[in-house]
């Protein structure tokens, strides 16, 4: 029996699980996939948002800009990435300078801690390759990037590491209450009791809460957005966010800097029947080219090295819907956490945990909470010094198994073991990036797939790219070399 | 200790770079981060190879062991399982950094560099097609590899999109394997593989060949796992034309859609690049912009036949030993351009002070030419000509000839004319 079953292991989960483990709980977290962080926290700009364009009053203004100074604490903490990038809002003509100014105001109501307004001269020396078409910006210098696996990653470690159990793997099927107790059925089998369930399943949110209730308070919409990657070798290309000015679909196509160097292009924002399955398209990635270039000149698309989907688990309630189950007392719903989801996932743990659920004045605190999580440096970002000294005691540091982000077979190896480690090519490249640079895995796909198999003892037939159903391989070959 | 001659990469271009220079006396490393020298050839076991070099014809394995038996009779230093991480310059020494698990991260320094770091296989993502990213989209050689090397099929129903070389050999390795190899889709109007592979890899196996086609939808079932593609012809714009769609459901699609040369290594020195070969400029002697760096293979230019490999870093071989020897002067240079229907051109420069050493000129044709005329121009003066009855992209041409009496201010121009 659970105090807590948590839905859905993104970041907004993994945040709760958290925050749920600063407490003496019996606390579960289950997530369909097979890893953290699949879904709507897998594909996304990555940006800490200043807070500086939801409506003000709302629960997105008041989580983004606190959940913005909670990434300052979390990267001590847990040792979460994050580039203090800053980011500029641009106007191209006077109507729009009209509607930075507005912003502005929105801005300064919703308390966001600075910001000033520049012209195109004051701009271009700190952006050299912002658009010549560009007359004003609204400078966000509080907008930071983060790597939101990395997010999760922490997160849920974290947890674990104080005493949360995590599931992967595991759908949650049905759900029912009897005598103050729900009954969670996964994968159609087994069954799990808890006191009180906390529904935070992303774009699946309203299918999980129709699981239980007759009439759902919110519907996912689901909208994707398509994005290209730029390679590496553009790092500097711009260093702020570049966002053009916010319309209803929401904050349009950007160009995001990232941690390691690689830059975003994107995304658009459409309407899909199927949430489940975003699909770039033509027409999309035209879209993003067309308009990121209204915010840069000479965009290096010539470094594409990849263009995805994602989706946003936008809903027909316009704000973060965080409430307590109108039919079920003790059922939480967190939906319609789309963007500024990523921004506000710290926040939103703590909101759900003391505000709504007052959790802080029903249970004690875990005296063994450990706030701290350290994570493994990237090998080729250390210092020589520090570089020769790990490699005296580990040689594998030597072995560089991914050639283009230079990942060592030291890394990998650290990367499917330890509490959220993972057998899956996809899994490790979440983990150490082997596998997301210039050749996309063409090279170093084949030494994982063999230290995969090495390392749990399993046949290459059984190394899978992600879930189980996607092996590498259908066969041996005929005849064996 | 200072090395002559460091190479990098031991496939078939390291391996012969290697042995001209060592044959010329000079003291030579070859760093290889496999566990075994030979690099893409030990994929391909099909045959096929060394009718130029040999007068023979010989699978990938058996051309590779061909040099490597020569390489060990001639004692070069080698290391395997090691990769450059970091190549700089110091003054006229090159600073090579190494990382293996043996060494730990070292430090070598040479007074020459050979690259022969080979090419990798273009990628889904960087011709941005559309669709679901599935798990099952898989570039051409990487799948060779798990056949071939480790011994594994990547999946039953195929299909493969661009007739590159390495396309068309799975398409029928597959086959012979017992997949169900459905077809092959080309964006250009012309296959970009040799024909004698159409022919023998596609048209004895009835593979359909579908020229100014792309695919243009890729569709994942719930598990992200490959379902089925959509292709679709394309007008002269490469723009896919509607109601052309052909649905295929496969299991793997297989990418044969170019291959790029390797020179992440040059990020660090600042060597001027052709956007066009995607690799850098290179002289007559195949040396860089940088003094006494010098580049051959495929890392330099993207090869029909692995025969043409050998011989290009060959000469680069004995470039390199050249350079040491201080056989080159300091002269004039010219630039020679890509004129009218030709995609690229290497070398890029002819430097006079390399004037001991023949200028071989390969390039490729931006189109398909029956009955061509190949014309050298300085300024307005034509230099050299000659016909050629046939001119395809996906062969490489080459011409030479004396250069050393021409003017040394004026860049020359290469142009194909139609007959």
């Amino acid at each position: 029996m659970y105090d807590y079953i948590v839905i859905g292991a993104g970041v907004i989960g993994s945040c709760i699980a958290r925050e749920l483990s600063r407490y003496q709980l019996k606390v579960l977290v289950l997530e369909k996939e097979n890893d953290v962080a699949n879904v709507q926290s897998l594909a996304n700009s990555a940006i800490v948002h200043s807070g500086h364009n939801p409506e003000p009053g709302s629960l997105k203004a008041k989580l983004s800009v606190w959940g913005n100074k909670l990434y300052e604490d979390m990267e001590k903490e847990l040792d979460i990435p994050l580039i203090r990038t800053g980011a500029f809002v641009v106007a191209h003509n006077e109507d729009e300078e009209e509607q930075l100014i507005e912003l502005a105001k929105t801005a300064k109501i919703n308390q966001v801690p600075e910001f000033s307004i520049l012209n195109y001269n004051e701009a271009v020396l700190i952006e050299p390759n912002l658009s010549k078409t560009i007359t004003k910006v609204l400078s966000l210098p509080t907008t930071k990037v983060t790597y939101p696996w990395e997010v999760a990653f922490a997160a849920m470690e974290n947890a674990i590491k104080n005493g949360v159990e995590f599931k992967k793997n595991a759908l949650v099927t049905a759900i029912s209450k009897e005598n103050k107790k729900f009954q969670v059925t996964v994968n159609n089998k087994k069954i799990y009791e808890t006191l009180n369930i906390i529904n935070a399943a992303g774009v699946a949110s309203d299918d999980i809460a129709s699981l239980i209730e007759n009439n759902v308070k919110f519907k996912i919409k689901g909208r994707k957005g398509e994005y290209f990657v730029l390679d590496k070798r553009v790092k500097g290309f711009v260093n702020h966010v570049l966002y053009p000015l916010p319309t209803e679909l929401g904050k349009g196509v950007l160009i995001t800097p990232q941690v390691h160097g690689e830059i975003l292009l994107g995304p658009n924002s459409l309407e899909v029947e199927d949430k489940y399955h975003p699909t770039t398209s033509y027409d999309g990635l035209a879209y993003v080219k067309e308009h990121a270039s209204m915010l840069a000149e000479n965009i290096p698309f010539n470094q594409i090295i990849r263009s995805f989907a994602g989706i946003r688990s936008t809903s027909d309630y316009d704000d973060f819907y965080i409430k307590e189950s109108l039919e079920y007392t003790n059922l939480y719903h967190l939906g319609g956490i789309d963007s500024p989801g990523l921004t506000a996932c710290f926040a939103i743990a703590k909101y759900l945990v003391n505000d709504v659920m007052n959790v802080d004045q029903k249970y004690n605190i875990n005296p063994n909470f450990d706030p701290y999580r350290k994570k493994r440096k990237l090998f080729h970002r250390l210092s020589n010094e520090e570089k020769l000294a790990l490699i005296s005691e580990e040689p594998l540091y030597g072995n560089i198994i991914c050639k283009c982000e230079k990942i060592t077979e030291k890394e990998i190896l650290d990367a499917m073991h330890g509490p959220l480690g993972s057998n899956t090519i996809k899994g490790i490249k979440k983990r150490t990036r082997a596998g997301a640079g210039l050749c996309q895995g063409g090279y170093c796909e084949e030494k994982i797939m063999k230290m995969i198999a090495k390392e749990f003892n399993l046949s290459p037939l059984e190394v899978a790219y992600d879930k189980e159903e996607t092996k590498l391989f259908v066969s041996e070959t005929k005849v064996k070399l | 200790m200072m090395r002559d001659i460091v190479v990098i990469g031991g496939g078939a271009s390291g391996l012969a770079a290697s042995i001209s220079a060592k044959k010329k006396g000079k003291d030579v490393l070859l760093i290889e981060r496999e566990d075994t020298l030979g690099g893409i050839l030990n994929q391909c076991i099909h045959n096929g190879f060394g009718l130029e070099v040999f007068k023979e014809e010989y699978t990938g394995p058996e051309y590779a062991h061909k040099f490597v038996e020569e390489f060990m009779d001639l004692k070069i230093d080698y290391l395997i399982n090691t990769t450059v991480i970091k190549l700089d310059k110091n003054n006229d020494d090159f600073i090579i950094t190494l990382s293996s698990k043996e060494l730990g991260i070292k430090n070598i320094t040479a007074r020459s560099v050979i690259i022969s770091s080979g090419c990798y296989e273009r990628t889904r993502g960087q011709i941005s097609m559309p669709g679901d990213r599935p798990n099952g989209v898989i570039t051409a050689g990487s799948a060779q590899r798990y056949l071939n090397i480790n011994g594994y099929m990547v999946g039953k129903k195929v299909f493969i999109l661009g007739s590159g070389d390495i396309g068309l050999i799975m398409a029928r390795r597959m086959y012979l394997e017992g997949a169900e190899v459905l077809g092959v889709a080309e964006i250009m109007p012309y296959s970009n593989g040799l024909n004698r592979n159409i022919v023998q890899c596609l048209n004895d196996f009835d593979i359909p060949l579908y020229l100014s086609h792309t695919v243009t939808n890729v569709e994942a079932d719930e598990f992200k796992k490959l379902k089925a593609i959509t292709i679709q012809q394309v007008d002269e714009r490469f723009n896919p034309i509607p109601n052309t769609e052909k649905h295929f459901e496969v299991d793997t699609l297989l990418l044969s859609i170019g291959l790029i040369p390797d020179i992440t290594l040059l990020d660090d020195l600042y060597v001027e690049v052709d956007p066009k070969t995607k690799s850098a400029k290179i002289n007559q002697a195949y040396e860089t912009s940088v003094k006494g760096l010098f580049i051959c293979g495929n890392s330099l230019q993207v090869h029909d036949l692995v025969d043409n490999v050998s011989k290009e870093s060959t000469r680069a071989g004995i470039s390199a030993s050249d350079y040491l020897d201080g056989l080159v002067k300091d002269r004039k240079k010219i630039a020679i351009k890509p004129g009218k229907n030709v995609l690229y051109v290497a070398p890029q420069y002819l430097d006079f002070g390399w004037e001991d050493k023949d200028l071989l000129i390969t390039f490729r044709s931006s189109k398909k030419i029956e009955k061509a005329i190949v014309k050298v121009y300085q300024g307005e003066a034509l230099v050299y000509q000659k016909r050629r009855a046939f001119i395809v992209p996906a062969e490489m041409e080459t011409l030479s000839f004396a250069y050393q009496e021409l003017n040394q201010d004026q860049d020359l121009m290469i142009e194909i004319e139609e007959v």
